[in-house]
C-alpha cells in the first residue's frame, strides 16, 4: 500500500515536471536539455527557506518566483540562438547549477547536501503522511494540469504553436516570436520549480546528486513518449515510466547486479528515445492536428 | 618556479587543453556544415574512442599504444557510420526536434553503454606518471608533446583534405547546399559518410589524447561537448578553421581563468564565454532557419 502510495506520490510530481517541459518542448518547440535545473531551483529554494524557519506557505512562492526568474534571465541570452543550439546552452545551463550546488557549501552545503526538510504545512494541516502528501502533489498536479491547459487553450498559446510552426509566418502576422519564447520558458521554469519544491519536502533530503542530466532525459523521455504538444501525453508517460523505473528499483536483486542496472536502465531510456523518434516522434498520443 | 614561468606554465596548458578541444569542435561544426544539425552524440565519439584504445591495450588484446591506436580509431569511424546509418538516415527530412532528440537519446544509450561494460570508475591506460622534460623553465611530460604534434598533423590532413581533394570539394559543395550539390551531380552519399567518419576519427584522437594527459571516464564525452560547442560559436559556426581557434581560445581562458576564480568552477568558464559572445553579437551565429 505504502509502495503504492509511493508511486503516486512520485507520479503527480513528475507529470507536474513534464507538463512544465511540455510548454516549452510540446507547445513552442524548444530544445530545452537543462530543465532538471529549474526543478532543482525550486527545490533547493524551498528546503532552504523553510530549514531558516520560513513557513512554507511563503517557502512556496519564494521558490517558484526564483525559478521563474532564472528561466527568464537565462532565456533572455539562450533564446537568441537557433535550435540546436539553445538546446546546447541549455544543457549548459544545467550543469552550471549543479556546479553552483557543489562548490557553493555555504549556502548548500555541497554534496553533502540538505537533510532534514521540513514536511510542508499550509492552513494549519503538516503534509506527513503518505496519504496526505499523495492529495497535496494530486491536488498541485490538477492545479498545473488546469493552469498549463488553460494556457495552451488560450490566444497565447495559439501563438506559441504558431511561433512553432513557422516563426517567420507569426512575426509577419505580428506576433514577437522571441519574446513568446521567452514567456514560455518563465511559465515552464515557475512550474518545474513548483515539481521541485513538490519533491524537495517528499524526500526530505536533497543534493546534487539528484538534479543531474538523467533527471531531464527522464523528463524530456516521458513528453517525448507520451506525446509531446498534448494535454494527456506527459501525464500517460508520467505513469508508464514512473511505474517502471520505480519497479525496478524495487525488485529484490542480488547487489552486484544493482550496479549495472542503473547503465542498463538508462540504456533502454535512451534506445527508447530514438525508437521513438526514428519510427513514432508523436508519441503514445498524437497531437490534434500536428505535424510531424 | 618564478612567477613569469608559471604564467607560462599556464598559457602552455592552456594551448594543450585547447588543441584537445580545438579537435573535439572541428568535428563537431564537420557535421554542423554538412547536415546541418548539432550532433548531441558527438561527446561519446570522443569517449568510445579513448575507451576502445583501452579495449585493445588491455587483456585479451594487450596491443601496444602504437598499435592499438590503429583498430580504435577504425572501430570509431565505423561507430560514426554505425549512428548515421541507424539513426540519422532515416530520419534526415524530419523536423529539427526530431533529430535533436534522437541525437540525445543516442548519447544516453552510448555513455551507459560504456559505463555497462566497463564501470563508472576513472581509469587510466596504465602508464606510469612521468616527470616532464624541462626547458625553458617550464614541464612538458610526453604525452603534451604528443598531443601538440598530433594536433598539428590532424590540422595539416584537415586541410589536405578539405581543399586539396575532389573529396574535400564535393563536403564544402554539400555544407553550402544540400540540394544544389545533389543536382550538381556530386555522389552526396559518399560526401556524408566520408564526413561521419572524419568526424568520429577527429573525436577519437581528441578522446585518446585527453584520456592519455588525464583518465578515462564515462561522463568524459559529455563533459566535453560544451567547450567544443563554445569553441565552434566563438569561430563561427560550420567554419573549420573558426573552430580550431575558438577551441585553443576556450583551453587559454579556462586555464587562465583559475588563476583568478575556484577550480570548481573550472567547467563552467566555456559557458560563461558563450553567454557573453550572444550577448555581445546576438547574430552571429543564429544561422539557418529551422525548416
Amino acid at each position: 500500500m505504502d509502495l503504492l502510495l509511493h508511486l503516486l506520490i512520485v507520479i503527480a510530481i513528475y507529470a507536474i515536471f513534464a507538463l512544465s517541459l511540455n510548454v516549452e518542448v510540446g507547445y513552442t518547440g524548444l530544445f530545452n536539455f537543462g530543465h532538471v535545473a529549474f526543478f532543482a531551483i525550486g527545490a533547493y529554494t524551498s528546503a532552504l527557506l523553510t530549514l531558516a524557519g520560513v513557513p512554507f506557505v511563503w517557502s512556496l512562492p519564494a521558490a517558484l518566483f526564483m525559478a521563474g526568474l532564472c528561466g527568464f534571465l537565462l532565456s533572455i541570452p539562450a533564446l537568441k540562438l537557433q535550435g540546436d543550439y539553445f538546446g546546447i546552452a541549455t544543457l549548459g545551463f544545467g550543469e552550471i547549477l549543479r556546479m553552483i550546488v557543489n562548490n557553493e557549501v555555504w549556502l548548500t552545503k555541497g554534496p553533502m547536501g540538505l537533510p532534514g526538510i521540513p514536511r510542508p504545512e499550509l492552513f494549519s494541516i503538516v503534509f506527513d503522511t503518505l496519504p496526505r502528501y499523495l492529495i497535496l502533489s494530486s491536488g498541485f498536479a490538477l492545479l498545473t494540469f488546469a493552469i498549463l491547459g488553460f494556457v495552451v487553450l488560450s490566444p497565447f498559446g495559439r501563438a506559441l504553436k504558431a511561433v512553432r510552426d513557422d516563426e517567420t509566418a507569426a512575426e509577419i502576422l505580428g506576433k514577437n516570436a522571441y519574446r513568446f519564447k521567452i514567456k514560455s520558458f518563465a511559465i515552464g521554469s515557475v512550474f518545474a520549480g513548483l515539481a521541485g519544491v513538490l519533491w524537495a519536502h517528499y524526500t526530505t533530503f536533497i543534493g546534487p546528486g539528484d538534479f543531474t542530466l538523467t533527471e531531464t532525459i527522464l523528463v524530456l523521455l516521458i513528453v517525448v513518449m507520451g506525446g509531446k504538444g498534448t494535454f494527456l501525453g506527459p501525464v500517460v508517460g508520467a505513469v508508464v515510466l514512473i511505474v517502471f523505473q520505480e519497479s525496478v528499483r524495487f525488485l529484490r536483486l542480488p547487489p552486484e547486479w544493482t550496479r549495472l542496472l542503473g547503465p542498463l536502465q538508462q540504456m533502454i531510456f535512451g534506445l527508447l528515445l530514438v525508437v521513438l523518434m526514428v519510427f513514432r516522434p508523436e508519441g503514445i498520443i498524437r497531437e490534434k492536428g500536428g505535424r510531424r | 618556479m618564478d612567477s613569469i614561468s608559471y604564467y607560462l606554465q599556464t598559457v602552455l596548458n592552456g594551448i594543450l587543453a585547447g588543441c584537445i578541444y580545438a579537435l573535439f569542435a572541428m568535428g563537431l561544426t564537420l557535421i554542423y556544415g554538412v547536415l546541418n544539425f548539432v550532433n548531441f552524440a558527438h561527446g561519446e565519439l570522443i569517449m568510445w574512442g579513448a575507451y576502445f584504445l583501452f579495449l585493445f591495450m588491455a587483456e585479451p588484446f594487450g596491443l601496444p599504444l602504437y598499435v592499438a591506436v590503429f583498430p580504435a580509431l577504425a572501430l570509431t569511424g565505423c561507430l560514426g557510420l554505425a549512428m548515421d546509418y541507424s539513426v540519422f538516415r532515416p530520419i534526415r527530412r524530419a523536423n529539427r526536434l526530431t533529430l535533436l532528440i534522437a541525437a540525445m537519446g543516442l548519447s544516453v544509450f552510448l555513455r551507459n553503454a560504456a559505463q555497462f561494460f566497463w564501470g563508472a570508475e576513472v581509469r587510466t591506460y596504465g602508464f606510469e606518471v612521468m616527470a616532464g622534460t624541462q626547458f625553458f623553465g617550464l614541464y612538458l611530460t610526453t604525452q603534451q608533446f604528443a598531443i601538440i604534434g598530433v594536433t598539428i598533423l590532424c590540422v595539416i590532413a584537415v586541410y589536405l583534405l578539405f581543399f586539396r581533394s575532389r573529396l574535400g570539394k564535393s563536403m564544402r559543395a554539400l555544407s553550402d547546399n544540400l540540394d544544389l550539390a545533389r543536382i550538381s551531380g556530386i555522389d552526396t552519399k559518399r560526401a556524408i559518410r566520408a564526413a561521419w567518419v572524419i568526424s568520429a576519427v577527429l573525436a577519437a584522437i581528441g578522446g585518446i589524447l585527453l584520456a592519455l594527459d588525464t583518465n578515462l571516464h564515462p561522463e568524459m564525452g559529455i563533459a566535453n561537448l560544451i567547450k567544443a560547442f563554445a569553441a565552434t560559436l566563438i569561430g563561427g559556426v560550420g567554419n573549420l578553421w573558426g573552430a580550431l581557434l575558438g577551441g585553443l581560445l576556450i583551453g587559454l581562458a579556462e586555464n587562465i581563468g583559475v588563476l583568478f576564480i575556484s577550480p570548481g568552477y573550472k567547467d563552467g568558464i566555456a559557458f560563461v564565454i558563450m553567454v557573453l559572445i550572444l550577448l555581445a553579437r546576438p547574430y552571429v551565429i543564429i544561422g539557418e532557419r529551422s525548416d
